[in-house]
């Protein structure tokens, strides 16, 4: 097997979220905001790719120097990585592992795919409430569409 | 149950036993004796951002019925919308002039929701593009209720333009509420119920014993079924001319079609109508479109009785 030394270095304090299916992780890094995250506070963020793994194949990884990502702001992972996995270490040590659970409703990270809905024509912050778990299917808060599966785009965030 | 200061945004939001209580509270108003008096000093305003005849004019007259006064806009373009001035600050400035009601039609979907966010005082949706009118659901499950004496158990057929016809997405999803309807969906493959609807149907069909068809001919249906509710062909949704066209007179009931008919059954129609409803059709029994608009008033007063707490 070809040796292939290259890993992220291991943090301090902060998130990892591993098991992520390789490809997701920039589009997670998105819907997370950590761009923002990191220019705000100047903590570094690292995103890993196509890192070899045993359940996965290739999985990707990411570990944010931060603690302020709460639990409940890291389950939209779930919408994008089901089997994702948040570690969360202080001091050195791992003070909590789980799973992220799919929420019962999302914010302002969805674009609604109707063209008719409000939130395409003026300043509305959009609001989803999560109908299917499979497969992963929303209704706008406010058009009441439902729609799953490529429908579902992400809100580009800087 | 209390509806005073609560807003009526979707069918969605409602449940059976709500739908129930206010429809049970029409003959109240109706036989008031302070009728004219229940809503004195209560002003509705009225944005109206796309064109109405029938909801704009009901809820007009079931304020002033009520003793109530009306204020508010019936063109955006005479208003600071043309400006670009957004649907959260125009209901916001509305809400704050002393209304004590609110009653929005816009164009686009989820509009009203947003209104309700904005407002304190109550929202009522007069329709919010193809999305939901829940005034004229609760109109139209009165309109079947007085007929057929029952809401549970009613066949039914929707017949047009299925796709953009916000009525027959909220009376379908209102009659999922209820037990073993039949529901008979009769459009062009074009204009069929969506299938997020048709999905709920699905489900509503194991937990309460809904059955429905997709199906595109009226003729096939008329003998089994209570209620024929007949829609229009919504050219303004239509984006493509040449679809509009070919759609426009697919569907035409003529009263030579009715012999068949059950003597319980009674067409239907949001209205306006155009060309889908023969006017011979008006002089059978089983005509009931304008007694179903004038049934509107009654239960648009009621709301309005039961929203400013007139009633309770």
């Amino acid at each position: 097997m070809k040796d292939r030394p290259i890993t992220i270095a291991k943090i301090d304090s902060g998130i990892v979220i591993d098991h992520i299916p390789a490809g997701k992780a920039f589009l997670i890094s998105q819907v997370l905001g950590l761009n923002a995250l990191a220019r705000k506070t100047g903590d570094i963020i690292a995103i890993g790719i196509n890192f070899e793994s045993q359940s996965l194949n290739k999985k990707d990884i990411i570990k944010v120097e931060n603690l302020s990502l709460t639990r409940n702001m890291l389950n939209v992972v779930a919408l994008i990585a089901p089997m994702a996995t948040v570690t969360r270490i202080e001091n050195g040590k791992v003070t909590e592992k789980h799973k992220v659970d799919v929420p019962d409703s999302v914010g302002d990270i969805v674009v609604c795919p109707d063209r008719f809905c409000i939130t395409n024509h003026e300043q509305v912050p959009c609001k989803f409430v999560i109908v299917g778990k499979g497969p992963l299917t929303m209704r706008c808060h406010y058009c009441e569409t439902e729609f799953f599966g490529p429908l579902i785009k992400y809100k580009e965030k800087n | 149950m209390n509806f005073l200061g609560r807003d009526i945004i979707s069918m969605n939001d409602l449940t059976r036993e709500e739908i129930n209580y206010i429809l049970s509270r029409v003959p109240e108003v109706q036989n008031h004796p302070n009728k004219a008096s229940l809503c004195n000093d209560k002003v509705s305003a009225m944005l109206f951002f796309e064109p109405s005849t029938r909801t704009r004019t009901s809820f007009e007259v079931a304020m002033r019925n009520l003793g109530g006064k009306i204020g508010g806009f019936y063109d955006a373009n005479i208003t600071s919308t043309v400006k670009e001035e957004s649907l959260w600050d125009t209901v916001k400035m509305h809400d704050g002039y002393g209304f004590d009601v609110i009653v929005i039609r816009h164009p686009l979907k989820g509009a009203a929701r947003v209104a309700a966010e904005a407002a304190d005082i109550p929202v009522i949706n007069a329709g919010d593009g193809p999305n939901q009118h829940p005034t004229q659901t609760l109109l139209d499950l009165y309109s079947i209720r007085e007929t057929q004496g029952r809401l549970d158990g009613i066949s039914i057929a929707m017949v047009g333009d299925l796709v953009n016809g916000r009525t027959v997405h909220s009376l379908t999803e209102a009659l999922l509420k209820y037990e073993n309807c039949r529901l008979i969906f009769i459009s062009p493959r074009d204009l069929a119920m969506p299938r997020s609807i048709i999905d709920k149907c699905a489900r509503a069909s194991i937990d309460r014993g809904v059955t429905f068809v997709e199906a595109g001919r009226i003729e096939d249906h008329i003998g089994q079924v209570d209620v024929l509710y007949m829609t229009r062909i919504q050219m303004e949704r239509l984006q493509e001319r040449a679809l509009a066209e070919k759609f426009r007179s697919i569907y035409r009931l003529e009263a030579s079609m009715l012999s068949d008919a059950k003597p319980n059954m009674k067409i239907m129609h949001p209205l306006p109508r155009v060309t889908e409803i023969a006017q011979d059709v008006d002089e059978t029994q089983y005509a009931y479109y304008f007694q179903q608009a004038k049934n509107g008033l009654l239960v648009r007063e009621t709301l309005l009785a039961l929203i400013l707490g007139a009633i309770t």
